[in-house]
């Protein structure tokens, strides 16, 4: 505990702590608030940097000169009154100049902060609501089929795959990657042409709000709502006031047009008779059949009277199937045959770390690294139950920004590892183990727990705990500012 | 935690492979397991011991900078006081002990894997990983085993053997001994080493006697083998006490023509462009009729136990595609890397291969810790 305490303490004064800072600065995109709230968790700053190194970019090495030269002065001061007590210049300066030396570290890694939220107070911010009121003529006035999505989860699943499958007879446009805040749908919209038959705008929540100025801006004709979930509830508080807000995409839409995916029953208290539903039995109408899921992909038989439609995916995992009928009942609704269908839906396969499946040592591995919802557990460890393995090995360092449902919902995520019965399981240990191991213990786990301390030499050293015959799912990654 | 010592290099031609298979296939697991506190052991090629955590460390031998170390390093020592305990010199006056509970042999060939180290850990009193010593002594010369094989029934391709004293009296007996008992082509092997060092195949009586002078510079004990004609080789590595449970049967994509010498195991990579090490060059498990396989398997686990093999190790034969009989060829009681490519492809994961070796070495230990050693007799007393 002394020993904790004095390294702790001696990281302030490390010639590493200017990088550190800096890095914690990078890691956070420059961003004030979530950069404060890292350095105030933080005990040991020469544990910081475990992910990657600081990647010295101009912004990155003027802030690091700045606190350089800032300490520099402070303990150039700091000493010179020490000194001048000693030599009986003065009679108090003595301790100022030593509080001068102390504080040094804080006083500087508090003052870097403060050029950074002025200027995104003072020129950022005026420069982005002009760039957002530009673009929300853009999207008034824009003739396509505006498809909005939100939802705590499964967002940018959808919008690749309606992107894939429409783009088989329309022009598609999409917000590119996970760029699905406000500034970022304005930047799309700087970019479209005018001549695009769809747009697919993806609303990023984060906090009470959002969704409602995002679809005030982007004036969409459709919603896809693809699920409520425990997400950013140290900003939402409450599952509650995260479904109202991705549900306030409701009245920007006409009537039917509003689609939600009622499979998680967090979504049941915010469905109206005016929404259309889909899951995994049917989607706007047509019934789906015949579902086999495999590591390869997933297939599956859309249905409506006569009209028989059989379609495969790389994708895996039963939860995509409610996606993947909808997109493809969707797409034959706006005009699509049933061959650009079904070419469009085999098109689709997994995304970079979402239920990706590779070799590694002979065994499979399922990288769902990119997955921070308890909804896309669920997926997760329904998908591990249900295949066959000789050896079954599950990973994760559980989920963030859970607030108060933290604990629930890691016993929660608990008794749905048990229930995948995985042989091995692998927590990373941070805040949230003990509640995953309550889980686990609830639910009467009898297989071996491992935690391991350092998630990223555990996760480079994969191969030499795998073999032939062995499936191991990856689900969730914490970078650094989230330990 | 328990303390495994690994030993590693070794006064052997086949120390950089011990190097690699050690810290690559030893240590790592093991590190990575976080059950054991690991003690590198650095055998150097003069025989001396070293152990510091620089060691743990392949780019120390990659670099060359072991040889710049070693020039300022200190030996260590072992105390046999109830166990073994490796104690470093840490200048004058300061010593450290460490107290080791296994020992973990990632040696190759003479000192390592041939009986030398087994039997210094047998006077220890402690655990080692691997076969025995009586196994290792048989498994290394490959004359002895062949023999020994042959004496429980198991087929072997025809032989003829001398030691240095027996051929330097008189080399051309030797080898019209050869041409009397055996039919070209013929493999010319040193008896005791292995990685292929040494061997050559001929094809006439020149060849041949220059293959003889070249296997006596690396051995005092050489063995003359007829080849197996339409040849399929085939390895199966092997682990357990009293119940030893195969791997897969691996075939080494060469033909007669081309056998294994060291280039093309461990630096070309088989001969498989981008390939890298023993792993590369091997078809996995080998493609055989299902009867086949069995039966190799069978004698496998066969010659496995008719040598006295425990803990690990690896059985070449030698199959005649046409005729489907399957020969005993040679036991590698440490096979290089071991063999971990093919156990990770039979099911069994790095850190799981090293765990099972340590608890078989524990589990052989206890069994013979429960053996009579002592015998009352009044012999003494006449004198």
């Amino acid at each position: 505990m002394i020993r904790a305490v004095v390294a702790a303490f001696a990281s302030l004064y490390s010639i590493k702590f200017i990088t550190t800072v800096v890095y914690m600065l990078q890691s956070v995109e420059y961003r004030p608030g979530p950069y404060l709230a890292w350095l105030w968790r933080t005990q040991n700053f020469a544990t910081v940097m475990k992910r990657r190194r600081l990647d010295m970019t101009k912004p990155a090495l003027l802030l690091w000169w700045s606190v350089a030269i800032g300490m520099f002065v402070q303990y150039g001061i700091g000493l010179a009154l020490i000194v001048l007590q000693i030599q009986g210049e003065t009679s108090f300066g003595g301790m100022f100049g030593l509080a001068l030396l102390l504080a040094a570290p804080v006083v500087w890694a508090h003052l870097v902060a403060l050029p950074l939220e002025l200027g995104r107070l003072l020129i950022i911010a005026p420069k982005e609501q002009k760039h957002i009121a530009e673009s929300r003529l853009i999207f008034a006035s824009h003739p396509a089929i505006k498809i909005a999505i939100a939802g705590s989860y499964g967002k940018t699943s959808m919008k690749e795959l309606l992107t894939t499958v429409l783009g088989e007879a329309k022009s598609v446009a999409a917000t590119p990657g996970n760029k699905n805040v406000a500034i970022s749908h304005a930047y799309f919209a700087k970019r479209l042409t005018g001549k695009e038959e769809v747009l697919i705008i993806e609303y990023g929540e984060g906090e009470p709000g959002d969704v409602a100025r995002f679809a005030h801006n982007t004036n969409p004709t459709h919603a896809v709502i693809t699920g409520v979930a425990p997400a950013h509830l140290d900003r939402y508080k409450t599952v509650q006031a995260a479904g109202e807000d991705i549900f306030a995409v409701d009245s920007h839409v006409s009537a039917g047009q509003a689609y939600v995916n009622n499979v998680a029953k967090r979504i049941e208290p915010f469905l109206r008779d005016h929404h259309a539903i889909f899951n995994d039995k049917e989607a706007l109408g047509y019934k789906v059949t015949n579902v086999k899921l495999t590591l390869s992909g997933t297939t599956f038989t859309l249905s409506k009277g006569t009209k028989r439609i059989a379609l495969q995916s790389g994708l895996i995992g039963r939860h995509n199937v409610a996606t993947l009928a909808f997109v493809a009942a969707f797409a034959l609704e706006l005009g699509l045959t049933p061959a650009q269908v079904k070419a469009g839906v085999a098109k689709t396969k997994p995304y970079e770390h979402r239920m990706q499946p590779y070799k590694l040592s002979g065994a499979w591995v399922i990288d769902d690294t990119y997955n921070g919802n308890i909804e896309g557990i669920r997926a997760g460890t329904a998908l591990l139950g249900e295949l066959e393995a000789k050896r079954k090995i599950y990973v994760s360092p559980g989920l963030v920004d859970q607030g108060v449902e933290t604990e629930p919902v890691h016993i929660e995520m608990g008794w749905l590892i048990a229930e995948s019965q995985p042989d091995v399981v692998v927590l990373m240990a941070n805040s949230v183990t003990p509640y995953i191991q309550k889980g686990l213990e609830q639910a009467g786990f009898k297989g071996e727990i491992r935690i391991e301390h350092n998630p990223l030499a555990f996760y480079m050293n994969l191969e030499h705990f795998v073999a032939a015959g062995d499936i191991v799912l990856l689900q969730n990654d914490w970078t650094d500012n989230y330990h | 935690m328990k303390h495994i010592a690994v030993f590693f290099g070794g006064k052997s031609t086949e120390h950089d492979v011990s190097i690699v298979t050690a810290i690559s296939s030893v240590i790592k697991p093991l590190s990575l397991s976080k059950q054991y506190t690991v003690v590198p052991v650095y055998v150097a090629k003069d025989g001396a011991w070293y152990s510091d955590k620089k060691l743990l460390d392949i780019k120390t031998f990659t670099s060359g900078s072991i040889d710049t170390w070693l020039q300022s390093a200190k030996p260590v020592s072992v105390s046999f006081d109830g166990g073994l305990q490796i104690i470093t010199n840490k200048g004058v006056g300061k010593r450290s002990k460490t107290r080791i509970d296994v020992l973990f042999p990632a040696l190759h060939g003479t000192y390592g894997e041939d009986g030398s180290f087994q039997g210094l850990a047998r006077m220890a009193g402690i655990p080692y990983v691997g076969c025995g010593l009586d196994a290792s002594v048989l498994a290394m010369d490959k004359v002895l085993a062949k023999i020994m094989a042959a004496d429980s029934g198991i087929a072997t391709s025809p032989m003829v053997h001398a030691n240095i004293k027996q051929y330097n009296q008189d080399p051309q007996a030797f080898e019209k001994l050869c041409e009397k008992q055996l039919t070209y082509p013929l493999f010319v092997k040193p008896a005791h080493l292995g990685s292929s060092i040494g061997i050559s195949r001929v094809t006439n009586a020149n060849e041949l006697a220059n293959a003889l002078e070249v296997a006596f510079h690396y051995d005092n004990s050489v063995l003359v083998e007829q080849a197996i004609p339409n040849l399929i080789e085939v390895t199966l590595p092997i682990m357990g006490n009293d119940s030893p449970k195969p791997a897969l049967l691996e075939r080494p994509l060469t033909t007669a023509e081309d056998f294994f010498d060291f280039d093309t195991k461990y630096i070309k990579g088989g001969g498989k462009k981008g390939a890298k090490g023993a792993q590369g060059y091997s078809e996995l498990p080998a493609k055989l009729d299902k009867t086949l396989y069995a039966k190799a398997e069978k004698l496998g686990l066969a010659v496995y136990a008719a040598l006295g093999c425990q803990g690990t190790a690896r059985v070449d034969m030698l199959i005649d595609s046409k005729t489907s009989k399957v020969y005993f060829n040679e036991v590698n009681p440490m096979p290089g890397d071991l063999y971990a490519h093919n156990w990770r492809a039979a099911g069994v994961s790095s850190v799981s291969l090293v765990e099972s070796l340590i608890s078989l070495a524990i589990e052989r230990h206890a069994s013979e810790a429960t053996q009579n050693t002592v015998f009352s007799t009044n012999y003494l007393q006449q004198f």
